[in-house]
């Protein structure tokens, strides 16, 4: 399909104003591009125009008008690739009109983006829809507990076909082994009766859901919407148990080298003899389109010595909220060291020692826990008494209902404060406490006490998911997460560092049964999702919808394995000489690997080292030929995702920043290759910077990664720079969240400045 | 401090203070709005906050001999404001009927005062007293001679004596009584959460300090330094100076008769008799009024023991000015009956004042002038 192109300049919000909008034209038509002005492109008319205009043929347009944050879904054509110059916001709202100066940066400004996309539109091809061979649409709920059930019960009332694995023998969790559950309903002030009958009863009467127990995943191989599944019994070792990669130590000889490649891969295969590789399907696996990942969490075991303070391992009166539990639902509480009847209980909810911590892995989940416990002791003799002393106290949302009732109960006493000692008292124990709200250290007799010990995660301990994947069959890095599988809670719930893999209920944080069953509804919710989007070769969040995908020319891949080591989502795997193979489903598109390869042979559709290139090429660098004082010019490589909104963002509030940095978003930071920094430079750039998300242990990355890898580039690039006797200052990178739009302009004007200092790039002009 | 407190809930306390009209109690959080928002409650541990988390453990040894609970006025700020309706004023107004229960001897007697289902039996005893000593002694006569309407010819001026001094100098050991222990207690109370910077209580500096507090307390200060129901201070400050007027008249009347030996009633030109028909109307309006508001107040929990102050004191008030109109009136029955009632509530007040709410008189004034002795700041 030959290309047709078209340039349409939008004159209003002020565009027509401040620019020579003939000017413009000319610039277009320059580069053999017709320009056409309209003054209202996305009222009814304009939009009319720019429909006769594919109509008349036009396949690849550059809208010369607002953010392409804006509008798009008006400007959106059907077999027209869409270009958006954003000459409102980032050009005559940010910048006050030149008037009667020599230079008039801001029609240099629109001049300069108007080629950037001319260029790009040159070099960009239709985006084509990655199609898998084999699809399907089932689904794989992993663990039976109550996070389980649900989600199964919501995927096969959407019509789709679950399997649910449970290692246990039956299915239920930890919802069967419970006395009572938090309130469920309004008034939200009592006790429920445990809902898991209820729920099983509602799973057995659903045709399409096929339950496995004592069963675990053995290898989930290949991609959304095309799994390979190896199911197995507990315990069992099988030729499709995932191999594992070589752990750090194994990775060098005695004297800490590290080993060559050959006998890295003859290490890795010792390692994991007896395991098929990851790249070896099994022929009898099960396939899935998509995962729910429900495998719960485990009571926290406090270690022998813990909690010493707490009296944990003194006395067997002193128990873990677990252990309590399960005396509640066995029947009428008794002392565990006499079996005499309980009449005082202290719930200790934070291990103190001048630390207002709580105990690891918990949250509201044992707040609300100890309140309910605490209605135990009452329910079975109302003469008892238990005591709650918290460093918080957490009860969320309609919860709150239920802590007011317990709140009520003469019987039940709440206070902030530091449990400093259990003591043995006789037969009894003696809790102290300090910093309370009675204003000063108190001491309570209580028959029993009990640890507000939390819920750990399953994957603390094991893969769960063992995914033959290369990146190791697990989450990648996951400390951060303290080992929750989770890749941003408050932006990306359910997603986890995995595509097709979504988690629910108390793998992902410390849920209540009540939340987890709601949770298990967003996770069936976004399997189904990623199921729709994968057999239509389209990404899921967050490029939703995006039809690229990345295109390896693999004739120049000198197998250095960056990519598939640098992919945030383990999309990538290798064969056994480090050729990455690709597999599209499991891709997000942010392009890491691009900016990974060494080799520049990683690209999208539209999206690659030639077209980002192409545009850089298009700034016009001012030289001392034209003027005596030439402006500076700035690259800038701005993240799609927040930085790109936050100076839209300052564009709307009109802040005005120097007109001599030229923007060019990227999917993420992480997709910046250096070639493009280079490309700026070498051609006379004075410098250039990288806006993104913030990168560490609270990062905001869309991509998990993005932001910190290319920090690490940078800094490398410094070192190049300097061999090239260039400051190293002259690049740099920022990070910008997407609410700091009134820190843009400081941030552009102060780089700007320190490249003032610098001087102009001596390679200007070459 | 290093002494550890031992907590020991009483249960049965929370239920008291709930029936009391502290129902509300456990609602609290420890959010200390309360505290913050009194306009009258000192800066260094406040109250009612401290209050409120020790009734809701049940401590009843942090609150019953407390002078804080004795400080506040109830002028209800505290329970507006509460984010949680946990009605810290009304807690306080619990703890206090508790407390006038718990130091009033013998405390049988107290429980009866306070249960409604006893009302009938409290009002018998004196009537039954009047009518036995009467027929006894002779000096109730159920036909008095004269045109003239004298009270003391049907009700002896000596059976109204013989009775009443002996009833006043009942209340005042009462009171002495529980006084006696209410003080040591509120200091050991000051001491151990700091409250004070005296070691002991000298009794010279504590009468020094009372002077110094009573005239605070008649001009009510701490009532107007209220926000919620400051207009409570008006009927207040009638009722109370209804009370001290007819005091002092009957001190007079009293002196006049065994000394002068001379007779009731007097003449209506009587400088006495204006401070008593004023007193009289000042007591009635004022209780009166206190009757109106409480009615309309509905988020303001009124109480038994609320409403059997305010009934005594504007049926004190109300029967005292009828036997006297109607004696001016000629209805010779009428009047001889409504004195006999009158006479019924006189007995009540003094017999039974240190169990009811007006103990507040004796122990408010005693917390204020500890405090001010104390140095409570």
């Amino acid at each position: 399909m030959s290309k047709k192109y078209g340039v349409y300049i939008c004159t209003g919000c002020g565009i027509g104003d401040a620019l020579n909008i003939d000017q413009l034209c000319e610039v277009a038509a320059d580069e053999g591009f017709k320009a056409k002005s309209h003054p209202f492109l996305c009222g009814k008319e304009g939009v009319a125009f720019l429909q006769q205009e594919v109509a008349d043929g036009i396949n690849h347009m550059a809208i010369a008008a607002c953010s392409r944050r804006v509008n798009f879904d008006i400007f959106r054509f059907d077999g027209c690739y869409v270009d958006r110059v954003n000459l409102r916001e980032q050009v005559v709202w940010s910048h006050p009109k030149t008037q009667g100066e020599e230079i008039d940066h801001l029609q240099m400004m629109a001049e300069d983006y108007l080629k950037m996309s001319i260029e790009k539109l040159k070099k960009v091809k239709m985006p084509e829809a990655y199609k898998l061979e084999n699809f399907t649409r089932k689904i794989l709920v992993i663990g039976g507990g109550i996070t389980g059930i649900s989600a199964a019960i919501d995927a096969a009332k959407a019509g789709y076909d679950v399997t649910i694995v449970e290692k246990e023998a039956q299915l239920g969790g930890y919802a069967a082994k419970v006395r009572k559950q938090l309130p469920l309903n309004a008034p939200f002030t009592d006790m429920a009766q445990p809902v898991l009958a209820e729920k099983l009863a509602e799973l057995k009467a659903m045709p399409n859901i096929t339950v496995k127990t004592e069963t675990v995943v053995a290898r989930i191989a290949g991609q959304p919407g095309d799994f390979t599944v190896t199911l197995k019994k507990p315990g069992e070792a099988i030729e499709f148990d995932v191999p594992f990669p070589l752990p750090p130590e194994m990775r060098v000889d005695e004297n800490g080298k590290e080993l060559e490649k050959d006998q890295l891969i003859e290490r890795y295969k010792e390692f994991n003899k007896g395991k098929n590789d990851i790249l070896t399907l099994d022929p009898n696996g099960e396939k899935f389109g998509a995962v729910v990942l429900a495998a719960g969490w485990r009571p926290y075991e406090p270690k022998e010595g813990e909690f010493a303070h707490l009296g944990w391992g003194a006395s067997s009166d002193v128990v873990t909220n677990h252990q309590f539990e399960q005396m509640a639902a066995k029947g009428k509480l008794v002392r565990p060291s006499d079996g005499k009847p309980v009449k005082s209980v202290v719930f200790v909810q934070s291990p103190g020692k001048g630390d207002d911590a709580d105990f690891p892995y918990t949250g509201s989940v044992t707040s609300l826990v100890a309140l309910k416990q605490a209605k135990y002791v009452r329910e079975d003799d109302p003469e008892a008494k238990a005591y709650i002393i918290y460093e918080h106290m957490r009860t969320p949302g309609l919860q709150e209902y239920f802590y007011k009732s317990i709140q009520q109960d003469p019987g039940i006493f709440l206070t902030k404060g530091e449990v400093v000692s259990v003591s043995k008292n006789g037969n009894g124990l003696v809790v102290e406490a300090d910093n309370t709200l009675l204003g000063e250290k108190i001491q309570i007799d209580a028959d029993m006490v009990v640890l507000a010990t939390g819920m750990v995660p399953v994957t603390a301990d094991d893969p769960v998911i063992n995914l033959a994947y290369r990146q190791g069959p697990g989450f990648r890095d996951n400390a951060i997460f303290d080992q929750y599988a989770d890749s941003n809670y408050i932006c990306f719930p359910y997603e986890t560092q995995r595509t097709g893999i979504y988690a629910a209920g108390a793998i992902r944080r410390s849920l209540t049964m009540e939340e987890s069953i709601e949770d298990a509804a967003g996770a069936a919710l976004k399997a189904i999702q990623c199921i729709e989007s994968a057999n239509r070769g389209v990404s899921v969040h967050p490029r939703y919808g995006d039809m690229t995908y990345p295109d390896f020319f693999f004739a120049r891949c000198t197998q250095c394995k960056r990519c598939t080591e640098e992919c945030p989502f383990g999309a990538l795997d290798d064969d056994e000489r480090g050729t990455p193979k690709p597999n599209p489903t499991r891709c997000r598109r942010c392009g890491t690997c691009m900016g990974a390869c060494p080799e520049r042979i990683i690209g999208f559709a539209d999206y690659n080292i030639d077209t980002i290139g192409s545009m850089i090429k298009a700034i016009g660098v001012p030289t001392a030929d034209d003027y005596d004082e030439p402006p500076l010019r700035i690259l800038a490589l701005v993240c799609e995702n927040d930085a790109y909104p936050a100076l839209d963002m300052a564009g709307l509030h009109r802040c005005t920043y120097s007109p001599n940095v030229r923007f060019i978003p990227v999917r993420c930071l992480g997709s910046v290759n250096v070639a493009w920094i280079k490309e700026a430079l070498s051609k006379g750039m004075d410098g250039a910077f990288l806006l993104g998300c913030k990168h560490g242990d609270d990062y905001q990355c869309h991509f998990v990664k993005g932001s910190e890898l290319a920090s690490i580039r940078m800094r490398k690039i410094g070192e190049a720079l300097a061999s090239l006797a260039l400051e190293v200052e002259r690049v740099a990178q920022f990070e910008l969240a997407i609410d700091e739009f009134d820190k843009v302009p400081q941030i552009i004007d102060d780089f700007a400045a320190k490249i003032e200092e610098l001087g102009p790039n001596p390679f200007k002009g070459f | 401090m290093t002494q550890a407190y031992q907590v020991k809930p009483d249960l049965e306390f929370i239920q008291e203070v709930t029936q009391l009209g502290g129902g509300d109690v456990k609602k609290c959080f420890q959010c200390a709005t309360c505290a913050v928002v009194c306009p009258i409650s000192p800066d260094t541990r406040p109250f009612p906050r401290k209050e409120m988390i020790a009734t809701s453990w049940g401590l009843k040894d942090k609150v019953v001999g407390n002078a804080d609970i004795w400080l506040c006025h109830n002028c209800g700020d505290c329970s507006t404001k509460c984010p949680r309706g946990a009605k810290p004023g009304d807690v306080l107004a619990a703890l206090r009927a508790y407390a006038v229960t718990e130091y009033a001897i013998p405390k049988a007697l107290g429980k009866a005062v306070n249960d409604p289902k006893k009302l009938p039996i409290l009002l018998a005893i004196p009537v039954v007293v009047f009518i036995v000593l009467g027929l006894i002694t002779g000096l109730l006569n159920f036909n008095p001679k004269g045109d003239e309407i004298v009270h003391a010819h049907f009700f002896s001026t000596w059976l109204v004596d013989l009775i009443m001094v002996p009833l006043s100098i009942w209340a005042v050991a009462v009171f002495a009584l529980g006084l006696k222990r209410f003080l040591a207690d509120i200091h050991q109370n000051a001491l151990i959460e700091g409250k004070t910077n005296q070691q002991t209580i000298d009794p010279k500096g504590f009468v020094d300090a009372l002077i110094r507090v009573i005239p605070k307390i008649l001009r009510h200060d701490k009532f107007n330094e209220c926000g919620e129901n400051k207009d409570r201070a008006t009927a207040h400050m009638m009722v109370l100076f209804g009370f001290i007027g007819l005091f002092i008249v009957t001190s007079i009347f009293f002196v006049v008769l065994y000394i002068f030996q001379i007779h009731g009633p007097y003449s209506q030109l009587n400088p006495v008799k204006w401070l008593a028909n004023l007193s009289g109307i000042a007591l009635v309006i004022g209780s009166g009024l206190m009757i109106k508001t409480r009615l309309a107040k509905k988020d303001q929990i009124t109480t038994y023991k609320d409403w059997q102050l305010i009934g005594l004191a504007f049926g004190l008030g109300v029967t005292g000015l009828l036997t006297e109109m109607t004696r001016l009136g000629g209805l010779a029955w009428l009047s001889y009956l409504l004195y006999f009632i009158h006479l019924v509530f006189v007995f009540c007040l003094f017999a039974y004042v240190p169990f009811t709410k007006l103990a507040h008189l004796v122990y408010r004034t005693v917390a204020m002038a500890y405090a001010e002795y104390a140095g409570r700041k």
